[in-house]
């Protein structure tokens, strides 16, 4: 049996598909004529800062809010007009959601399972909660509730998982538990928009992202893509007197001040080095990546020794949305 | 370790293992409801002990001989009275709250989202309403019945029919104050604060005649007195109850209205 088997449905490709969605609150315009498509079998992340318009977004896919302007499908259906064929087929976690304190777990999925529901003992099974059947939901950890969304997202089969902001306030290892989750529903072909401002969360789940910021998108692609054409530099650290002077000298020292001048002339004339700069006992080489690589060669062909505290930052999706933000006229990370 | 990818197949090869049983949305939601209301201490203290342990206290305080101030058994006019005392604090304590918490918690947002039908929560929270007084209800007057003796009933049908449209209309204003207050602790303010005054001037306190004319004037026009006047009239023989039968049926139709609309998923 193959994901598609669970889906007793026409395909529909693109899953979800915006032109132009426009929403305005009180006057203020929280997404404006946004244009997105969320392939079948593919995890979409929404990224951006805090009130970039992501789960404004989400909820007028799922036909929780009325768009002012623009088009959507999702699955093929108009979400607020066909919202009771559309809602059955879509799972979703949404920000800020929850359910009532005393209902057991048992209870809540009885309570959310549909005519497609899948087995639900499998699925507690699955999400390591079948020990907590009887358990209140608010008896239940932050991620084990976050894991009983993820069963609830899933019950009926769903043909798109909406998760918002699914790891919010949960420790690094329940994060990772979650992140499990939804990296296996990756691997079984379901399609996810996965709408998080947790940017080692999007980058570590999504195939493709879209960066938002006041309602817009800024820009998209994978994640790889995404740092590439916003954040290209890495920066080499390391001590400066044990790398460079290679006898620990002390600061100051007259052999050492010549031996540290000529190093960094070495270093600035490495390929891929852009700079070089000195700060308290610290050298940063910046460059591209492959300025990784030949400041390592040139500590081992100088004969010096590697540094301890050598460090090497690496950009990251992080770095991209930041620079992307600053780099965007009128917007601020 | 979880595990999706591996054992979803496996998961719908064995669904037959342990399916839940297959009612409606609708049906799924008003057991859940009605399940968790008994595990509700508010509901457990306000709806089913608080009127009558008022009742026993109250029920006693005035004899049983008809005077001046109590065309009927004193203990009987309170027996009957409380019974609006069940339907107000329902109306006014219990379902505010509830509502208010979903609201404030997103449990609505995640029906919604969920696919629930358009009308399924107010069918629901209708149903559980008429549920709580149903229990309530009966029980008040079972605890009434050895310690006081129950009122004979004069007018059945009347007495139905006010039961009946005093519970709609206060379910509704319960319904609807929990879909306007923005949060659990201010639904339980507003209600109590709703509720109290009610309770002491028209249904479970002093009898009308002994306060003062202002005061009187106030609470007959309450629409919790209107109910139990509606219920407590033909129940007791002291009136046809016909006009705040009326008047409760009129706020019945309104509340409802905008308890329905408010509520739609």
């Amino acid at each position: 049996m193959t994901i598609t088997d669970l889906h007793p449905f026409e395909p529909v490709d693109p899953v979800v598909t915006v032109r132009g969605l426009t929403k305005s609150y009180g006057g203020r315009t929280v997404v404006d004529r946004l244009d997105l498509e969320v392939q079948a079998g593919e995890v979409l992340g929404l990224i951006g800062a805090n009130g970039a318009g992501k789960t404004t977004t989400v909820e007028c896919l799922q036909g929780l809010r009325r768009p002012d302007a623009g088009e959507i499908r999702v699955l093929g259906l108009d979400p607020f007009h066909d919202a009771d064929r559309l809602r059955p087929q879509i799972g979703s976690q949404l920000q800020s959601s929850g359910l009532p304190d005393r209902l057991r777990v048992a209870e809540a999925v009885t309570l959310f399972a549909g005519p497609q529901a899948t087995d639900t003992g499998a699925l507690l099974e699955q999400f390591g909660l079948a020990g907590k059947r009887r358990s209140p939901y608010a008896g239940l950890s932050g991620g084990e509730r976050q894991r009983l969304f993820l069963v609830l997202a899933l019950l009926n089969r769903a043909r798109l998982v909406i998760l918002d902001e699914l790891t919010q306030g949960l420790d690094p290892a329940a994060r990772r538990e979650v992140w499990s989750a939804v990296a296996q529903l990756r691997d079984a072909g379901t399609t996810v928009l996965l709408v998080t401002h947790e940017l080692d969360e999007a980058e570590a789940l999504c195939e493709r992202v879209v960066a938002m910021s006041d309602g817009q998108v800024l820009d998209q692609g994978t994640p790889a893509e995404l740092v590439a054409r916003h954040a290209r530099e890495v920066v080499v650290r390391f001590a400066l007197a044990d790398a460079l002077d290679g006898r620990g000298g002390r600061s100051g020292d007259r052999h050492e001040t010549h031996g540290t001048a000529d190093a960094l002339q070495a270093l600035n004339r490495l390929p891929g080095v852009a700079g070089v700069t000195r700060d308290r006992g610290q050298v940063a080489v910046r460059g591209d990546r492959t300025a990784i690589a030949h400041v390592g060669a040139w500590l081992v062909g100088t004969g010096r020794s590697i540094p301890a505290d050598l460090r090497v930052d690496v950009p990251d999706l992080e770095s991209a949305l930041l620079t992307l933000l600053d780099s965007t006229p009128g917007r601020a990370a | 370790m979880m595990t999706v990818a591996a054992t979803r197949p496996a998961a719908v090869a064995t669904s037959e293992a342990e399916q839940p049983r297959r009612r409606s949305v609708t049906r799924r939601l008003l057991a859940a409801e009605l399940r968790l209301l008994t595990r509700d201490p508010l509901t457990l203290t306000f709806v089913l002990a608080f009127p009558i342990v008022s009742m026993l206290i109250i029920g006693g305080s005035f004899g049983t001989e008809p005077d001046e101030v109590f065309p009927v058994n004193p203990s009987h006019w309170y027996v009957a009275s409380y019974f609006t005392v069940v339907i107000g604090a329902t109306g006014l304590i219990m379902l505010p709250v509830h509502i208010a918490t979903y609201r404030e918690r997103g449990v609505l947002r995640r029906f919604a989202a969920s696919g629930f039908p358009r009308w399924s929560f107010s069918l629901a929270e209708l149903a559980m309403g008429l549920g709580a007084i149903a229990i309530a209800g009966p029980l008040l007057l079972a605890v009434a019945a050895p310690v006081y003796g129950l009122p004979d009933v004069e007018d059945p049908a009347r007495v139905a029919a006010g039961i009946v449209v005093a519970s709609v209309a206060f379910i509704s204003i319960g319904v609807l104050l929990g879909t306007l207050l923005p949060s659990a602790r201010a639904a339980q303010a507003v209600g109590l604060m709703l509720f109290f005054p009610s309770f002491l001037l028209g249904v479970g306190g002093p009898p009308p005649a002994v306060m003062s004319e202002p005061l009187r004037e106030i609470s007959e026009r309450l629409p919790l007195a209107l109910a139990n006047d509606a219920i407590r009239e033909p129940w007791l023989g002291i009136g046809n109850g016909t006009g705040p039968l009326l008047a409760t049926f009129a706020i019945a139709v309104v509340a409802t209205t905008l308890a329905a609309r408010r509520t739609a998923l």
